[in-house]
Formats: C-alpha cells, structure tokens, sequence
C-alpha cells in the first residue's frame, strides 16, 4: 500500500528529528555547558553558595581584608577597607557578579570544590555548618596602604613584588571605588559613566607605552648580543630615516657609551644602538622579558605587546626607547626590573600565598616558580650596576635612599595626549633596592602626569621601598 | 536527608524511564521479528493454527500461524516441532496428529490443560473442525481449515 | 487468560515511578503534609483503573496510554516539585484528561458519524468561529493572543482547533470530491477548481489565522501536520512543489518583514547579546540544563524554578537539571515511542478516514515535541507551545488525551471494518 510506505517514511523522519534532539542535547552538555553554565547571569552560582559562609581574605601578615557575615541567603560581604583593594580582591555582589579574587576563587570561597562538596555532606549529617576557604593573600596591608596614599589621588599605579619569589607585595592604583554592596548599589551608575574608567585594574589591565624605562630591554639586547661596547655622539638628536629623535630638553651629552647613556637616559644613543641591533635581537630580547606572552597569573592580566613585524628604521629606532606601538602594563615592567634583580630569572608572579579551611588546615600553599629566564646572571649584574648608577649620578636621583644602594630606571612616556608638548606624558620608574640583595621591585606610573619620572614617579619608589626595607 | 534521598532516587527515576522505555521495545521487537515469520502464506493445501492473541501483548516469541503439514507436537521444550516459550506451557504440552485427512489434539499430560472451544480435553485425541478454537497456557488459536473436502 | 505476570512489566514501572515520586514530594515539603500522599495514592489508583479497563474490555493498544501515563507522571512529580499548589490542579485535570479519555473512546466508537459528509463543512467553521472569537475577545498573555474565556474558565482554543484540523483533514481525504461540489455551487458553471485547492487555502486560512494572534509554534504545526498528510495521501507532485514554494516564500517573507520573527531568529542566533531582556528566557533554560550535567542534581536540589513560564512551555528544561540529560533523552523516547505506536495503528487501517486521523493524531504529538524540545534546547527557534502529556495545563492535557482517546477507539478496531493487512494481500 503506497500510503503505508509513506507512513513508514514519514515514522523514519520522526525518528531523525528526535534523534538529532538526543544527539544535540548530549553535545551540549559535552561541549558547549562548560561556558554557559559559568556565565555571570546564571544564578544558579549564587544558590549554591548561599548555603555556606563565604570565605575570608588575609593579606600576609592576617590583616582581614573581606568577609562575610549573616547566614544563608541573607550574607553580606564586608570590605573594611573599601576600595583598597577594588582592584585585587575586586567585589562580590548577588546584583553585579563577582571580580578579579573573587571571582577567580570563586570555587574555594564558596566551598565548591570536589573535597568541599564531600565535608559538606559530612557537615550537614552532623548538624553543623558548612563554611568556603579562606584565603591569604601574598600583599602586606601596610604596604598597600602606604601606595596608595603615596598615589595622593593622582591617576596610576604601583606594583611591588618580592624578586626572588614572585610574590606581589603591594598592587594598588588610583581610582578605586568602594565594594561593599550598598555603596556599590549607590554609585554604580556613576562608576559607569566616569571617564576615569576605575573599573579598570591600572597595574594588571592598563597598557602604557613603557618609555625609557623599556632601555633596560634594549640594553639587555645589546649586552646580549655583543653590542656592550656601542659608543655613539650624543649631538641632542638624530634624524633616522627622515625621522628627528631628540633627548628629553634636548641636551646633548657628547661621546656615551652604553652605561652612561642608559644613566642619562639618551634617546639618541638607544635610537640608533636599536637600529644597529636590528628586528630580530630586539624582538627577542622583549620576548625573554615576557612581552607578547601570557602571564601567569591568577588574575587575568592584558598581555603586553611588541607588536612589530617587517620593522622599518624608524620602528626600530622608536621601540629601542619604549615608543611606537610597544605598550606594557605596571605589572610587566614591575616583573623587568624584579627580573634584574633576581639574576635574569624572572619569576611567575602570585597574589595567593595559601588556601585554609575553617579549621586552619591549608588546603594550598604557593612555592616560587621560575616563568622563565630572560638574560644570562652576567648580564644582569651589568645592568642592574647601569641602574644603580642611574639613581646615583642619572636621572634617578630622588630614588636615592640613604644608606641603601638603589638601582632604578626612569622613564618619561609620550602617550596619545602629549603628541603637541601638552605635558601629559606618563611618568615612570622602575626599580628595585637593596641593589646587592634585593628585596623589593617596584613600578611606579602616574599616567598623563606631565613631569618627569625622575621628578614624580622616583620619590613615590623611592619612599615606598624605604618602608618596606625598614 | 532529602538530598541524599533525591540523589539516590535520580539513578532509579533513570532506570525506571529507560527500563520501561526497554520493555516496551522488547514488546515490539518481538511482534515485528515474529511478523517476519508469516513468509509462507496460506496458499498450501494444509491446515494451520491462527494465533488470536494480540501478539504484542505477549511477552515470547509467537508466530502468527502454525502450518500443519505433518504430525506436530507443542510446547515449551526445544524438542517440540512448534516451540513456544510461554511459561504457562508444559514442556510438551500437547499433540496434533492426522488420520487420513482428518486433524486431532490430544492433551500430554500438560499442567495447565489443553481446551477446545472451552472445554478441557485429554490425552484421548479430539477432532478439530475449520473455526475451533484451541486454548493452551496463555494462547488462543483457531484451528483453519480451508481444504475442499 | 492474560498473562498477567509478563504483561504488567512496564505498568509496574509507572507505579513505582509514582510510588518513589510522591515519596519524595512528601519529604520535600517543608511540613510534611499528608495530603500529598493521599494524592500520589489518587494517581496510582486513577492510572491502575484505567489501565485494567483497557485491558480487561480488551480496548485495543495498551500502550498509548502506558507511555502517556508515564510521560504525564514524570510531569506531574516536576510540577508538584515546583509548587504542590499547581501540581494538585494538574492532577485534577488529568483525572479529568483521563475521563474525557476513556469518554471521547465511548462516543468515537459508539457514534461512526465524525466522518459523515455533513460533519465535514462543521470542522473549518468551527475552528474558524474559534478564532474569531479568540482574536475578538481573546486575553494576549506573552506575546500571542491564545486563551478565551469561557464562563470564567479560561481555554486555549487552539488545543481544540488543532483536533478540528485533523478531523476536516481527514474528511477531505475521505470525501474529496464534495468539496469539488461545493465550489461548483459557489463559482458558478464556468470555474472547476480542483478539490484540492480548496481544501489547500482553507488550511492555509488556519495558518494565516495562527500568524495573526503570533502563534509561530502554532503555524508551524499546523503546516507539517498539513504538508505531513498531504506528502502521504496526495498523489500530485505539482500541488506538493507549489505548497513548497509557497511555505518557503511565506516564511521568507515572515523572516524579512516581519519583526515579531526577525526578534525569534535574532533570540535564536545570539541569546547573549541581551540576556537580561529578550534572551531571558532562553539563557535560563540553558543554565538549567547545562546544571543539571548527564544525571541531574536529584528531584528538589536544582533551581528550575528561575526559568521563567517553567511549568509550561520549558517544563523539559526542568526535568533536564534535575533528572540530567539522561532523563531528558528518555522522555524523548518516550514520546518516539508513542509517535510508533500511533503510526503502527494507523498502518492496520483500509479506511482512509481513520487511517488519517491516526496519521494526524500522531504526527501532532511527535512534532509538537520537537518544536517545543528543540526551542528550549536552542536547536530551533524558541516558539510557545506545550509539552503534549508534561506540561501543566488543562486545555492542552484534556485535548491531549481526547486525541489519544480517538487514537485508542482506532486502535480497538471496533467502530472500523479493520482488515488485517498482512494477511490476504
């Protein structure tokens, strides 16, 4: 019977439909769930947490820096220190999600991990209460507080890491904004609208040309690559391929070679050394110092980029003193000068020293780990002798800390705004002290500040490490 | 307590809907494979014993017709020319046999009995005629017989 | 004699489903109320007695409503998960759902009239009278203008249309050429429109009055159910190709002119780009399911009810986080299985009437499926439309089990001169 055929065809076109249902279902629980699940509006993240007390962030020394308090639904999440931290432990919030440590420790502080899931069964058999991790982070609260206040309200950052460890000591910026929930309901339209963009990480997300202090690349590159002796007449500019490069203040220092080129922070010298050196020993030399590389890091950081390919004389003459299209972020050129100061190590940076349970049990704790090495220890000695005599006889000098041998480098960067001497430049310095041992490595940017490093970035590292060291 | 009951109770709600959702298609494999079987069609000459039962509601393998071209026993065991494995069958259960053109069933001593249109028949062979019915464990047929005597 | 211990297998399983089910209900609740087990008891006992009436009356295929019961408890278990409130009227509906069943088999098999010649003109002015009335003084809740109210009962005319349309489909198969009749009374001698066109536009008018109220779901089950049996009955290839044509360019047409569409399809294609407003709905479905993983989080442990229209339209999106995809696949199976058993029935049947309104039955129930499953899964366009047999509702519940109803008294054979196909032939 010809209908009956049909039927049949048209029973087999059922079975297609529904199983292409079943075969859809089953690929989107295998590939696709992962990333909608975790997306912020999934309430379903909120639900679970609110069963147990979230956990509780120490900076290294167990300053309490957030916890929360109330139960169940009804948690609230307490930052005593408001904004402090808006940029490292970021805020939590049942209206606007969850950021930075917050978010990328979710699972611990909420407990939802594999072994937290299984004491919570425990727990809930025996009548007690279920509670996240805590975390103790590698930032020393006075530290952090001592940076910011040394911001003095002006837009920038600071970043100041152990060297030998990688440890992050102290990342603070300017603007921040208050986390707790209510002041956040109440600004954050406002927070929105500003045109100082505060949700955005200065130290970890802004990308800034790096400017002379990106020299230490560049003369890493040279040392490196057999350049050491490249002396050069400092005439107060150059012209490269059409192109006038010129010291800051046009000065003109006479015949320099490398190290007191890199003390006088020459542009001339640098701009024609990168033309020597070439695409490739440049290109390199950035690379080993993590440019064009993802850092590891628990907090997404912006990757800083040399972005160059088929270099022109120019390109290469801009890139060897920090301009042209090479951009950094404070943490980046923090890791540059801790790398020197570490022996051309550079280390993986962290902010969580250890993971503890409720009952003081430490579920994880951090070890120093090398990311990569960059330059050879030779090397690295030189330069970081080039930085102290910078901050000796160079244009370091308000770096100087009495009594402790500092090594530093300034920078003055020409950014979007300073292109008609409109004096935004961002002011930079790079450093680290002791200089035999070190102990800290800092990075200091005030962005479109309109001075010198050495006049405004190299006061705030040089007071910054002095209380650190003492 | 509840969480750990309904975490225990989602594997059984799975197994009961796929069990169930087996069982089903068991029920209808076993009619489509069976139906198969209905390849000689009734053009012979001899008589045959049509299943009344709605196949489907059958649990075993049942043909939807028995030719009988030759002496025939009936029942559970693989020994019996007609084998069915309903569990209310006696291994062998009963007999069609032939004299001349003329059918008989005689009962073999089964447990659950051999009926011709409803009564109970024994080992003495009974005559079956075109449109008896015949009744053993859980199957009904009708004995057939469409020879120009 | 039945064999009572085979045959009861799968029926067992439905009771213990249930039995496990309101069990869980019980301990769910906050107070344990006992009232919810005297309703699981309801349940056991409604599904247990009109199973054994089919069995013992020897009512024809058992099946359709094992399968459909135990979709309708896998339902009932979610929406009582949901809020008992809701799940208790759910339950009065189904033993209304389950009357009207064994009623609607009565009166098919008792009155052979449905395919008479003068019931035939009945179907598309009823169903036309319908929507009037709905696009008159119907209630627009989400979107569609689909609900009616009927002396303070509020119905959604289109459960009850959508039987209508099978019926005076199957009719015109049966009696094609008095619809032929028909337009030569109308056009006068000069016109002889074939049957089919006729019978083509007054389809389409169901469509185009579906398209009015913003029934997309609708539309488009009306046009496979249609496009479906005309592939099946019909012989002409050119009359198939221009109903192609015209479905294509309607639907283009609908897609590049019509915003209400361009928004489904925009929801459809990007669900993220406004997850806080449009996409909504579709975003929450998707968190459930993506939660609920392959075995879901156990009955009472998801949070389904943040999907908004949960106990409707993505009641699957509910099971899904809470009985995983597992549980999910198994209902698709379920109703790939009731799809079989109505087709199967319809195989066995000569007479062309019956044979299309199992046909249609069928198909109806099978495609409103996917169209539902597959926009809560985000495999097609989302369009609004129940879940035959799950989800909650009296209208679609009650005209799912009339269906099945007629579908049974087919299946009985006992109002049809049913031959037996396989032999004879």
């Amino acid at each position: 019977m010809k209908e009956n055929k049909k039927a049949l065809r048209v029973l087999a076109a059922v079975c297609v439909l529904f199983l292409s249902l079943i075969g859809y279902l089953t690929y989107f629980e295998v590939f696709l769930k992962e990333s909608v699940v975790a997306n912020p509006y999934n309430k379903r993240h909120w639900e679970y947490t609110n069963d147990k007390l979230r956990g509780s962030i120490y900076d290294r020394d167990g300053e309490l820096l957030a916890y929360s308090e109330g139960k169940g639904a009804q948690q609230v999440r307490i930052y005593p220190y408001e904004g402090l931290y808006s940029h490292v432990i970021g805020y939590y919030s049942i209206i606007y999600g969850n950021s930075f440590l917050e978010s990328a420790y979710q699972k611990e502080l909420s407990g939802n991990t594999p072994l937290g899931n299984v004491t919570d069964i425990k727990n809930k058999l025996t009548g007690q209460d279920s509670y996240g991790y805590n975390l103790q982070l590698t930032i020393d609260h006075t530290l952090q507080k001592k940076a910011y206040e040394l911001l003095k309200g002006r837009n920038g950052a600071i970043v100041a890491i152990n060297p030998s460890t990688g440890e992050i000591l102290a990342m603070a910026d300017n603007p921040v904004f208050d986390t707790n929930e209510s002041d956040l309901v109440e600004n954050w339209s406002s927070l929105l609208e500003s045109d100082d963009s505060p949700f955005l990480s200065r130290s970890i997300q802004g990308l800034y040309a790096p400017g002379s202090t990106y020299k230490i690349i560049t003369a890493a590159a040279a040392i490196e690559n057999g350049y050491e002796d490249y002396s050069f007449e400092d005439k107060g500019s150059v012209i490269i391929d059409g192109m006038t490069i010129k010291n800051f203040g046009s000065k003109s220092y006479g015949f320099l070679d490398i190290s007191k080129a890199f003390a006088l922070s020459s542009n001339t010298y640098f701009a024609s050394l990168g033309v020597s050196l070439g695409e490739r020993a440049l290109k390199a030399s950035a690379e080993n110092f993590g440019l064009n590389k993802k850092l590891p890091f628990e907090i997404s950081v912006t990757q800083s980029t040399f972005p160059y390919k088929n270099m022109s004389q120019t390109e290469l003459a801009a890139a060897a003193i920090g301009q042209g299209q090479i951009l950094a972020t404070p943490l980046q050129m923090g890791m540059v000068a801790s790398t020197i100061a570490n022996g051309g190590i550079m280390m993986e940076p962290h902010l969580v020293k250890r993971i503890t349970d409720i009952n003081k049990n430490t579920l994880y704790s951090s070890s120093a780990k090398a990311f990569q090495t960059a330059i050879s220890p030779e090397t690295a000695e030189k330069i970081s002798a080039m930085m102290v005599d910078a901050v000796e006889s160079g244009t370091g000098k308000n770096a100087k800390i009495s009594g402790i041998s500092t090594a530093g480098k300034t920078g003055t960067a020409q950014n979007e705004k300073s292109g008609t001497d409109g004096g935004s430049e961002h002011a930079w310095f790079v450093g680290f002290a002791p200089a035999d041992e070190p102990e800290i490595a800092v990075a200091v940017i005030l962005e479109y500040d309109g001075s010198t490093g050495g006049s405004s970035a190299a006061p705030i590292a040089k007071s910054l490490m002095e209380f650190w060291l003492k | 307590m509840f969480e750990i009951l309904s975490t225990v109770f989602k594997y059984i709600f799975i197994i009961i809907i796929y069990y169930f959702v087996y069982a089903i298609i068991r029920l209808i494999y076993l009619d489509i494979s069976t139906t198969t079987h209905t390849g000689k069609k009734l053009s012979g000459k001899n008589p045959y014993l049509k299943l009344i039962n709605r196949r489907e509601t059958l649990n075993f393998r049942v043909d939807e017709s028995y030719f009988l071209d030759e002496e025939k026993t009936l029942g559970r065991s693989n020994k019996n020319e007609i084998c069915i494995k309903d569990p209310f069958l006696s291994g062998e259960h009963a007999a069609f046999l032939r004299n001349k053109d003329v059918w008989y069933v005689s009962d073999l001593g089964s447990k659950n009995g051999t009926y011709v249109n409803d009564e109970k028949i024994d080992a003495t062979p009974y005559e079956l005629t075109d449109g008896d019915t015949v009744h053993l464990g859980q199957l009904n047929f009708i004995f057939v017989d469409v020879r120009e005597v | 004699m039945d064999s009572i211990y085979n045959v009861y297998k799968p029926f067992r399983m439905v009771m213990f489903f249930n039995v496990l089910a309101f069990t869980l209900m019980f301990l769910h609740e906050d107070k344990k109320d006992f009232i919810t087990l005297a309703w699981g008891i309801g349940i056991i006992l409604l599904i247990f007695g009109v199973y054994v009436l089919i069995k013992w009356r020897h009512w024809g295929d058992e099946y359709l409503f094992l399968i459909s019961s135990m979709l309708v408890s896998i339902g009932l278990m979610m929406i009582y998960r949901l809020d008992p409130d809701i799940g208790k009227r759910q339950i009065v509906w189904f033993a209304g759902g389950a009357s009207l069943f064994l009623l609607s088999y009565l009166i098919f098999n008792l009155m052979p009239m449905w395919n008479s010649k003068k019931l035939y003109y009945i179907y598309p002015a009823a169903s036309f009278l319908l929507f009037t009335l709905t696009l008159a003084y119907g209630r627009r809740i989400g979107g569609a203008i689909n609900w009616l109210s009927i002396a303070g009962i509020n119905i959604q005319p289109l459960e009850v249309i959508k039987l209508l349309f099978i019926f005076f489909t199957a009719s015109y198969y049966k009696h094609r050429e008095s619809l032929k009749a028909l337009s030569l009374k109308i056009k006068g001698n000069d016109f002889r429109i074939k049957s089919i066109y006729i019978y083509g536009v007054l389809s389409y008018i169901h469509m185009g009055f579906l398209v009015l109220q913003r029934e997309w779901g609708g539309a488009l089950l009306f046009f496979l159910i249609y496009f479906t049996l005309l592939y099946i009955f019909e012989s002409n290839l050119k009359f198939m190709l221009a109903n192609v044509f015209f479905a294509g360019a309607g639907s283009l047409g609908g897609i590049l002119f019509l915003s209400h569409i361009q928004t489904r399809i925009d929801i459809w294609l990007n669900p993220w780009a406004d997850i806080s407003g449009k996409g909504y709905q579709i975003t929450q479905s998707l968190f459930a399911i993506g939660s609920g993983g392959f075995f879901g989080t156990g009955i009472g442990l998801g949070s389904p009810e943040l999907i908004p229209e949960v106990h409707t339209d993505f009641i699957f999106s509910a099971i899904c986080e809470e009985m995983g995809i597992f549980g999910g696949t198994g209902v698709i199976l379920l109703y790939l299985l009731l799809v079989y058993r109505g087709i199967k029935i319809s195989l066995k049947i000569n007479d062309i009437f019956y044979k299309a309104l199992a046909l249609g039955i069928s198909i109806m129930i099978g495609f409103q499926t996917f169209i539902i499953i597959g926009g809560v899964v985000k495999m097609i366009p989302l369009t609004g439309i129940t879940l035959p047999f799950i989800s909650y509702g009296g209208s679609s519940l009650i005209s799912s089990f009339i269906a099945l109803g007629i579908l049974q008294a087919i299946s009985s054979g006992k109002s049809i001169q049913m031959e037996e196909t396989h032999e004879g032939e």
